[in-house]
């Protein structure tokens, strides 16, 4: 499971072991990992499924998703994400959603293209460290075939902030 | 904090402000509140333990437990107290006290589910699995509910996994697992997914394959279905097991068709082909093959597969897939493997290695994935494979300088993997001295030129044509490697800083820097370095070796504290940390994740670099510290080393390094192979065993310290002192058997270390005779020169200049460095056995001296160990001093260096700005040297004190 190959990647968020553990310990399905034919690891993805049903907020979530700089390019991610929005779709999903840096232009365009649209805007969502401002993200959604009429993804009218998030 | 929510309870109400003192870190004022409310209510069990946790937390830890056990002796059964104890315990690194409370609890409250269930997690906490099995069971008997029952179950093949004997896991654990589950399906009471999953695990555990695979086939297999693809990779994880050559192709098949990018299958449906062929295997006479369907049985027929996987991508639209383009190189070279004749079928490798850089060229991978089979091509085809795919790579018209450069960064991608294609086909390490330098021209100009097309200026992004840049200072090293040139090597630095300056983040540039600046010798920019890394967690273990390795012996010793430091915070908390996410797999039902999580963290455990870390930790503690703000004995007992026990698991040790951190595009020849990694494992190891071995004979010299003097004790004591002294004996020769094992693996090391060997058996004399006997005494007294003479020779082999310039170019030689520590290192040594001699004599001599006042004997002359004690520690003295006049003097000749009058030679490869780069290097490399000689002088003088305070 866990690979001990280095995450050096400035972009990519490395978590602590604990972190990833407390993943693995309770939703193994949905740590789905790359590997190429040379035995390197190409990417990974990283969710988890929340929410209540009765509200109809029952979903898939992207916690990680990373894909190794020299497999770039190839269609992985949209790889991966397929894989997690199927296992979101076997576990009665109504949606999937992810944040989102604001700035990370290249991923809010990716996701886009794979059917994803912003939902709400979570206000200073990511801690700057080193005196720069906090981050805002965007909460983006994809509605899945439980949610027939796409009610889940309709945009929010105003921004939230993170202690109003669930 | 936990335990809230019940806010009727006025006791709740009455510690609520406690626990909000002690989440926001106000340890004193909630120690305060405690004591407050412990006058109005002496029986709130509960405010206790909060005081104890904050007293814990404030440094008072034997208070804290005294206070924690006063609550616990009472059994307490309330919630509160037993969750602030829980998290006390834990704080305290006692999860076997846990335990106690809830069996307590248990006890007295036999019926709540809640306390029992604690006592299960608190006996996953210690791994104690037999008491967890019988806990599940106790709790599945209260509320008869399914994970409880599972878990007891889950706890039976932890058993198994655990035990020793592994006939007992096949007899026992795991048979009486796999019937309690039967008699679940039997009352049919499965209901998870997860209770399928521990199912297949026993069965599969106790091989009984067929059983499992009709168990995944059958309905019980229809549960799984969280994973994606979880019933058919089972299904094939068991065909391969069982050899069942044609249901694993079928399988295998019908997935590609399904998805033609996944690679194991490719590899499956290979493996089961050729099976099939070797066993001649034909489909039964009704044409039926297997349940799995359609089997290939004839090289044609995968043949055939391979190429109408690549057409069906041929004819896309959408973006093509790697995944049948590589098959077909992997049956080709399964095919001649084989000396099958059929691998011209699918077209020469050449031609398609072309064709799949004409599709993927220009993709970062392509070197990753076509550099496996770069084999398939013999040697006289290489230049002219490099020659094609130049026809391929888009290329704008020549400049001045007659480079071409590429337009866009699609085409630099393409350029950018031809260069690494030929230089993995060794193209590039043919080249002569001329013609690597105007290689390293054409890449330095290529870099320069694909600076261009970065389109933000943000510090994380990297160049696209960093890659240009790092396979310069590949050759550049080539050259120095080659030809010794230290003037490549110097180049190469300054290229590297240059790319760095371009791109702050890559992680390539700093991890090159890096090694390169440890092999010479400079560790101070090697901290910045790796801070700049932002290693976290385990990459500490996986990469930390790159420094700590160099750490200590540099003699940055502050620097190298503090790197040891960095590696193992980690290690120490990823056992308490992993325990608590065994224990969450459980609540979770992932119970194929604990066996998992239990290895990682052994393998934690058991690494290589944490022993190295933890030794090399201590000995610097005791080379820096002992006997100048401790005294050695208490240093060594603070540390909690044990001379007797052995603390490494040298019979298990793991090899975490990732030794292939560094891109690198050697070709095949030139890789690390399982035999390097394996000498290198061994001189580690040797070299770490040299190092445990010392540190446990200083543990128990220091110890020795403390006994009585062996000559003049009473005879009671005698006993005590043989162990320790027998102990020291012992250590000793496991010393001298592992120098022999290092002195075939390297002499020179090993050389060293004998001199500290000498000193510290030296003081096994002290026991060898219980009597003063001249003949001891004038041996005693030839060690103590011999050892300044060693000590002096050893010095002598550190004289010469670490950095100088010679004909106007600068000369290193770290090695001297590494000497002169280790030549400090041995001080210590000496003076901590002449400290310890010194307290063996000096009864003797007032003895001696009262004898003299009472009988005014002048016979009794002075004993030739007594002058021989003074004129060594005289010796000594001399030794230290000239080692001091040394390094002032290398600090003096370091400072005066002026880089700046180093004319570096532009035309000579290098432009203005370039040469600006190599200077930044080099300075950092002369403070760094002046940096080590500072510290080293500065312990030398330490030392030089503790031996004038040193009579008897």
């Amino acid at each position: 499971f866990l690979s001990l190959n280095s995450n050096l990647d400035p972009l990519t968020e490395t978590y602590g072991i604990p972190f990833y553990l407390q993943y693995l310990a309770h939703w193994p399905e949905y740590f789905i990992v790359a590997e190429a034919p040379g035995g390197e690891l190409m990417g990974y993805i990283m969710g988890k499924a929340e929410g209540s049903v009765a509200r109809e907020e029952w979903h898939g979530h992207v916690t990680a998703l990373s894909v190794a700089p020299e497999f770039r390019r190839l269609g992985l991610a949209a790889k991966l994400m397929e894989m997690l929005e199927e296992i979101s779709e076997r576990k009665g999903g109504f949606f999937v959603d992810l944040f989102v840096r604001v700035s990370n232009q290249v991923a809010v365009n990716m996701y886009k293209q794979l059917g994803y649209s912003v939902y709400r805007t979570v206000i200073e969502y990511y801690s700057a460290s080193n005196g720069e401002p906090d981050e805002d993200a965007y909460d983006m959604r994809k509605a899945l075939s439980r949610d027939t009429e796409k009610k889940s993804i309709i945009p929010l009218p105003h921004p939230v902030r993170p202690e109003d998030i669930e | 904090m936990a335990a809230r929510g019940h806010v009727q309870d006025p006791n709740d109400r009455r510690l609520r402000p406690i626990y909000d003192y002690l989440d926001n870190g106000n340890n004193k004022m909630a120690i305060q509140q405690a004591d407050k409310l412990l006058k109005k209510h002496k029986d709130l069990h509960c405010a206790k333990v909060l005081k104890a946790i904050g007293m814990q937390r404030t440094g008072k830890q034997d208070e804290a437990f005294n206070l924690a056990q006063e609550v616990a002796t009472l059994e307490p059964t309330d919630d509160n107290s037993l969750q602030a104890l829980t998290i006390l315990y834990r704080e305290m690194h006692r999860p076997e006290l846990v335990t106690k409370l809830y069996e307590a609890a248990v006890r007295k409250v036999p019926l709540s589910e809640e306390y029992h269930s604690h006592l299960f997690m608190a006996y996953a906490r210690v791994g104690d699995y037999k008491k967890m099995q019988q806990a599940g069971m106790a709790l599945y008997k209260i509320v008869p509910k399914n994970p409880y029952y599972f878990w007891s179950v889950m706890s039976l093949v932890m058993q198994a996994i655990s035990a020793q004997d592994e006939k007992l896991a096949q007899t026992m654990f795991l048979p009486l697992a796999e019937r309690m589950v039967e008699k679940m399906v039997k009352e049919e009471k499965i209901e998870a997914e997860a209770e399928v999953q521990l199912y297949f695990m026993i069965l599969e555990r106790l091989g009984k394959c067929v059983e499992a695979l009709n168990m995944v086939r059958g309905p019980l297999g229809e549960k799984l279905t969280s994973e994606l693809q979880s019933r058919e990779n089972k299904c094939m994880m068991m065909y391969q097991r069982l050899q069942l050559w044609p249901e694993c192709n079928a399988l295998s098949y019908k997935l590609l068709l399904k998805n033609p990018d996944d690679w194991q299958f490719y590899l499956s449906y290979f493996d089961s082909l050729f099976h099939l062929m070797d066993m001649s295997w034909s489909p039964s006479e009704e044409g039926q093959h297997c349940v799995e369907g359609h089997v290939t049985t004839t090289v044609a027929e995968a043949v055939k597969f391979v190429v109408d996987r690549m057409a069906e991508e041929d004819k896309k639209d959408s973006r093509p897939l790697r995944g049948p383009y590589m098959a077909c190189l992997e049956l080709i070279h399964r095919l001649r493997q084989r000396g099958c004749p059929d691998d011209k079928e699918l077209g020469d490798p050449l031609e398609l290695m072309v064709q799949f850089f004409g599709k993927f060229g220009d993709k970062p991978c392509c070197i990753t994935d076509l550099k496996i089979y770069l084999h398939l091509l013999p040697p006289e085809q290489h230049t002219q494979f490099r020659n094609r795919l130049e026809e391929l790579v888009p290329l704008g018209e020549a400049g001045e300088d007659g480079f071409r450069f590429p337009g866009d960064t699609k085409a630099l991608q393409r350029h950018l993997c031809v260069c690494q294609l030929s230089r993995a086909l060794g193209l590039q390490h043919a080249l002569d001295t001329e013609g690597k330098l105007s290689l390293i021209a054409q890449l330095k100009a290529h870099y320069h030129h694909g600076l261009r097309f970065r389109k933000s200026c943000l510090k994380t992004e990297l160049q696209f044509s960093d890659m240009y840049c790092l396979m310069a200072a590949h050759v550049y090293i080539d050259l120095w490697t080659e030809n010794g040139d230290e003037n490549m090597l110097w180049q190469c630095l300054g290229l590297l800083e240059e790319g760095l300056s371009f791109s702050p983040s890559n992680a390539q540039f700093k991890l090159l820097l890096l090694l390169l600046f440890c092999r010479l010798g400079a560790f101070q920019p090697v901290v910045d370095l790796y801070s700049s890394l932002d290693a976290k967690h385990v990459q500490h273990d996986t990469i930390g070796y790159l420094l700590t390795r160099y750490a200590g012996s540099l003699g940055q010793f502050a620097a190298a504290s503090q790197s040891c430091n960095f590696s193992l915070r980690f290690f120490h908390s990823n056992q308490k940390d992993t325990s608590e996410y065994i224990i969450q797999a459980y609540k979770y039902g992932a119970f194929e994740k604990i066996p998992e999580f239990i290895a990682f963290r052994t393998r934690l455990n058991q690494s290589l670099h944490f022993a190295q870390v933890r030794t090399e930790r201590m000995l610097l503690d005791l080379y820096t510290e002992a006997d100048i703000t401790l005294s050695l004995e208490e240093s060594v007992k603070a540390m909690g080393v044990c001379a007797e026990e052995e603390d490494i698991p040298w019979d298990n040790m793991r090899d975490n390094r990732d030794l292939t951190v560094l891109v690198s595009w050697d070709p095949k020849d030139r890789e690390l192979t399982e035999e390097h990694r394996r000498l290198s494992l061994e001189e580690e190891s040797v070299w770490l065993k040299v190092r445990s071995l010392t540190l446990r004979l200083l543990a128990s010299l220091a110890l020795l310290g403390h006994a009585p003097s062996p000559r003049n004790s009473d005879k009671t004591n005698e006993n005590g002192v043989t162990t320790k002294s027998s102990t020291l004996q012992n250590l000793l020769s496991q010393l001298d058997q592992t120098l022999q094992t290092a002195a075939r693996i390297t002499e020179k090391q090993t050389k060293k270390v004998r001199g500290q060997r000498t000193c510290l058996s030296f003081v096994v004399f002290w026991f060898s005779s219980p009597d003063d006997s001249s003949e001891l005494q004038s041996q005693i007294c030839n060690t103590f020169k011999s050892i300044v003479v060693q000590l002096q020779e050893m010095l002598s082999r550190c004289k010469g200049e670490v950095l100088e310039m010679k004909d106007r170019r600068l000369k290193t030689q770290p090695s001297l460095l590494e000497t002169l520590v280790f030549f400090l290192e041995t001080v210590c040594v000496v003076l901590w056995v002449a400290s310890y001699s010194a307290n063996v004599l000096r009864p003797l001599k007032s003895s001696l001296q009262k004898k003299k006042k009472k009988k005014k004997d002048t016979c009794t002359a002075m004993p030739v160990v007594l002058c021989g004690f003074q004129e060594w520690t005289s010796g000594l003295q001399g030794v230290v001093t000239q080692a001091l006049d040394h390094v002032k003097a290398q600090e003096a000749q370091l400072t005066t260096l002026k880089l700046a009058a180093l004319t570096l030679e532009e035309g000579d490869q290098q432009t203005q700005e370039e040469c600006g780069f190599t200077r930044v290097a080099m300075d950092k490399v002369q403070s760094s040297y002046l940096g080590s000689l500072q510290e080293l002088g500065d312990l030398l003088r330490k030392r030089a004190d503790s031996l004038k305070s040193l009579k008897i």
